[in-house]
Formats: structure tokens, C-alpha cells, sequence
């Protein structure tokens, strides 16, 4: 509860909660399109085109026979551009096991080679079934899985379920996973900045 | 682990029907092992990385570490080490095996040190186990763990302007515990000082406020050493120290450092022992 009021806290003392969708922390409305806001900060309860689901409904979906596609979209640790050479630098990305893991591609706007890649692994993960279940999350508050699940939702998916509280509600009562970044996603990336 | 299959056990012995229900959390149990096994697999790695290939012992005795189960804000979570005060400990390690970087502190203690209790508080990024490894005057190393639950200690952003957040960064105070003659004093430092990690967003601009951390701070009683303190990303900001000296009457010098090449002294007068 202190993090939401620290972020609260920040937001007000840089007076970036008029920038933010809604002045309610409770009841922030659905944007037009993908937010392109700051990534951090309370987002809407609902996704239209989207089931909105907690980690018990996760933890039934992955039980269940028809096995969801997870997708994490959480940006990775940054390191600090400063950061001293001989220091130990050793991030690590728990999240839900089985997770694949395609970091800020909730990100708004995205480059269209990206958008177009993160259609292609759906595509792939789901076996071209638009009806799969695919479960779309990041952290808590934070935008970056809404704007994933509302692609999805738009491209014509139909079993999406955006999942707000991310690995932080996750980890509360299940066992987590470190990930590595997905492969393909990892290849386009270092492509990208080796341009 | 043992502690649920125990668990499971007796369950069985109190009858079919709790034995069923009991069955589940052994089920879920066997996939807890992998977090286990990975986590245990990243401490070895870790490890290796500080201490190279030397043997690392397990104790309850040498040190022992206490953070609160579930930290309240893991930006600000509070660490208390305990160790012996015979002057054996030359060292300890405070190692966030979860954090992105690791190593939160390393405190060399000299000959004015009381090692019994020393707290701080520090960031923490992800549930994680925690590490304290000591080293004794023979060269040997000993470690403790102990698991902790927060997240996103590290990317916390502090609630202000970083101008306000430097504001008087380098000023420090001391707090001196009551104390009898003869007897080590406790001593709380706060130091005020942004201790940025380099992985916090300014929420409107989206840049990142470039890594500024303390990075050595040294205590000292007179001309004797208490501690000197290697710090990291992971203490938290406005860095709280307790710790504990043999007083011999002189003023305790207080010198810190940080990344970006800030330099700060101070001086403190402890108070006279009352009889």
C-alpha cells in the first residue's frame, strides 16, 4: 500500500495526475485508443473486448484443459547507465512459469516492425487460434499489459484475458519462474539496435 | 520443504479424509522444489562471483539476519544482522540475492566495533532470499539467509523532484544511546542522501535519474576504526545506520563518498558515560 502511495505521492507532487486518464485513482476510465501516458500508474478496471482476471483465475485457466497462452510484456531491470563496471549486475525476471516473455510490447507508440512481430508469436503461440486463451500481463499498475491485451483484442482475438495485477499478485500464492526474453523477440531486438 | 512433507505426514496420521486435502499442498509442493532449486542455483552464482571458489559454511551462530517477513514498503525494508561480539567477525556481506544488483553492502569492521547489532535498511526488487556472509579474523566465511517478501524497492520512485530529494544531501545526524562506563555505545547515523539507483523514471520527463549512491562511508572513534561501509544501489534512500563502538572518549568521524564523486565529514561528540 505504501508503493501506491509513494507513486500517488510522486504523481501529485509533479502534478502529473491531470496527464493521467482520470483524477480517480478508483475509477480510471478506459482510454480511446492504446494509452500513450506514462507507463507507470493505476489503470482502468475494465478492458472492453477483454475478461479482466486475478491470479486465482489464472492459476484455475492453467489447471484447466484448455491450456492459456501467458504473456508477460514487463520491461526489463534498466541498468543504470552509470552503473560502476566492476559491480555485480545480475538482473532476474520472476513471473508466472511457462510465461513468454516479449518486454514492452505494450509500449504505445511501437515501432510497426515490432507491433507486426508481436502479432507473428501470438500467432504462432496460439497455433492460429484467434478463440485460445491468451492471458496478457505485466506488473501491477502498469499499463504496458493493457495496451498488449487491447492489441490483441483489436487484431481479433476473442479468449483474451488481461490480468492487472501481474506477477505482484501472482507471487502472492503461487511459485514463480525466472524467464529469459523470448528468442524471436530478443533477435529483433538486438537487430534493431545493431541498425 | 521438509517442513511441508512433515506436515503432510502428520496430516496422514489424523486421518483418510484430512490426508486427502493435505495431499494437495504436497503436490504443489514438489513444484516449489524448482523455485527452490533456482533459487539455491543463483546464490551459488553469486556467490562465485564475490567470494570466487571459497568455501562458504552455514551458521546460526556467527550471524543471524532479521527483516520482516512481508516488508511494508520495499523501497525502505529494515535489515538487522546479530553477530557475536568477541572480536572475531572481521566482515559481513549483505547480499539481495534478487536484486539486479546484488551486493548491497559489504561493512569491514576495525578495532572500535561492536558488531553485536548493526541495522540499515535497504531496496528490495523481487521476493528474494537474503544473505549475510561473515568473514572471521581466521579467513573463513560463514553464511546466513533468511527469505524476504517485497517487490519494486528498487525502481520506487521517491515521491519528489530529484532537486528536493538532494536537498542538503551530505548533511548527516547521530543519535547516541544511553550507556554505562566501560560500556559499548549504540549509535544511530542518518545520513541525508538520495541513494538514487539509476532504475527510477521521472514519471513525467521518462528519463532516468542517473545512479547516485553512497559508496563508501567510513566510522571512526578517534583514530580507531569502527566500520567502513561499501554501499550499492540496493541501501535505500536517506541511509539509516545503526551500529554499535567502544567509546574512548574521542569524537566519532563520520567521512562518506559517493559515485559521483560528492565528499562528506562530519564529527560527533558522544556523550560522556553517566555513572
Amino acid at each position: 500500500m505504501r508503493r501506491i502511495g509513494r507513486v500517488a505521492a510522486s504523481c501529485a507532487a509533479l502534478f502529473c495526475l491531470a496527464a493521467a486518464p482520470a483524477d480517480s485513482p478508483v475509477n480510471v476510465p478506459e482510454p480511446e485508443g492504446l494509452y500513450a501516458g506514462p507507463p507507470k500508474g493505476y489503470t482502468p478496471p475494465t478492458l472492453t473486448g477483454a475478461a479482466v482476471v486475478d491470479a486465482a483465475s489464472v492459476a484455475a485457466l492453467m489447471a484447466g484443459p484448455d491450456k492459456p497462452v501467458l504473456i508477460d510484456v514487463a520491461a526489463p531491470d534498466r541498468k543504470p547507465s552509470n552503473f560502476p563496471a566492476g559491480r555485480l549486475w545480475l538482473p532476474v525476471h520472476p513471473s508466472v512459469p511457462g510465461a513468454v516473455w516479449m518486454p514492452e510490447a505494450g509500449a504505445e507508440p511501437l515501432a510497426p516492425e515490432r507491433e507486426a512481430l508481436f502479432y507473428q508469436r501470438v500467432a504462432e503461440l496460439t497455433g492460429g487460434d484467434k478463440a485460445k486463451p491468451v492471458i496478457v500481463f505485466c506488473h501491477v499498475e502498469c499499463w504496458g499489459s493493457w495496451n498488449a491485451a487491447k492489441r490483441l483484442v483489436r487484431k481479433g482475438y476473442t479468449g483474451v484475458r488481461w490480468f492487472p495485477e501481474g506477477v505482484e499478485g501472482w507471487q502472492e500464492k503461487n511459485e514463480t519462474a525466472n524467464l529469459r526474453v523470448d528468442p524471436a523477440w530478443k533477435a529483433a531486438s538486438e537487430t534493431q539496435a545493431g541498425r | 520443504m521438509t517442513f511441508r512433507i512433515g506436515q503432510t505426514l502428520s496430516s496422514l496420521a489424523l486421518g483418510l479424509a484430512l490426508a486427502t486435502t493435505a495431499l494437495t499442498p504436497a503436490v504443489w509442493a514438489a513444484g516449489a522444489s524448482d523455485t527452490d532449486q533456482e533459487r539455491a542455483a543463483r546464490w551459488q552464482e553469486i556467490a562465485k562471483s564475490i567470494f570466487g571458489d571459497r568455501q562458504i559454511a552455514p551458521t546460526d551462530s556467527l550471524v543471524k539476519i532479521d527483516a520482516p517477513v512481508r516488508a511494508l514498503d520495499a523501497a525502505l525494508v529494515p535489515i538487522t544482522l546479530t553477530m557475536p561480539n568477541d572480536g572475531q567477525i572481521k566482515a559481513v556481506s549483505l547480499i539481495i540475492d534478487d536484486n539486479p544488483a546484488p551486493y548491497a553492502a559489504k561493512f569491514e569492521f576495525g578495532p572500535a566495533a561492536d558488531p553485536t547489532e548493526l541495522k540499515l535498511r535497504v531496496r528490495v526488487n523481487n521476493y528474494t532470499d537474503m544473505h549475510a556472509v561473515v568473514e572471521t579474523q581466521d579467513g573463513k566465511l560463514y553464511e546466513a539467509k533468511q527469505f524476504v517478501k517485497a517487490s519494486g524497492g528498487c525502481s520506487a520512485p521517491m515521491g519528489m523532484s530529484d532537486e528536493e530529494a538532494m536537498k542538503g544531501m551530505g548533511d548527516m545526524r547521530m543519535k547516541f544511546a544511553e550507556t554505562g562506563p566501560g560500556k559499548p555505545v549504540e549509535a544511530t547515523l542518518m545520513v541525508r542522501h538520495p541513494n538514487f539507483s539509476g532504475m527510477q523514471m521521472n514519471q513525467v520527463s521518462r528519463d532516468y535519474t542517473p545512479a547516485r549512491y553512497i559508496d563508501k562511508l567510513t566510522v571512526s572513534a578517534g583514530d580507531q576504526t569502527v566500520f567502513t561501509l561499501t554501499g550499492d544501489i540496493s541501501i535505500a534512500s536517506n541511509p539509516v545506520i545503526n551500529f554499535a563502538f567502544k567509546p574512548d572518549g574521542k569524537p566519532i568521524q563520520v567521512a562518506a563518498s559517493d559515485n559521483q564523486g560528492g565528499r562528506w565529514q562530519h564529527s560527533f561528540n558522544p556523550p560522556a558515560p553517566t555513572n
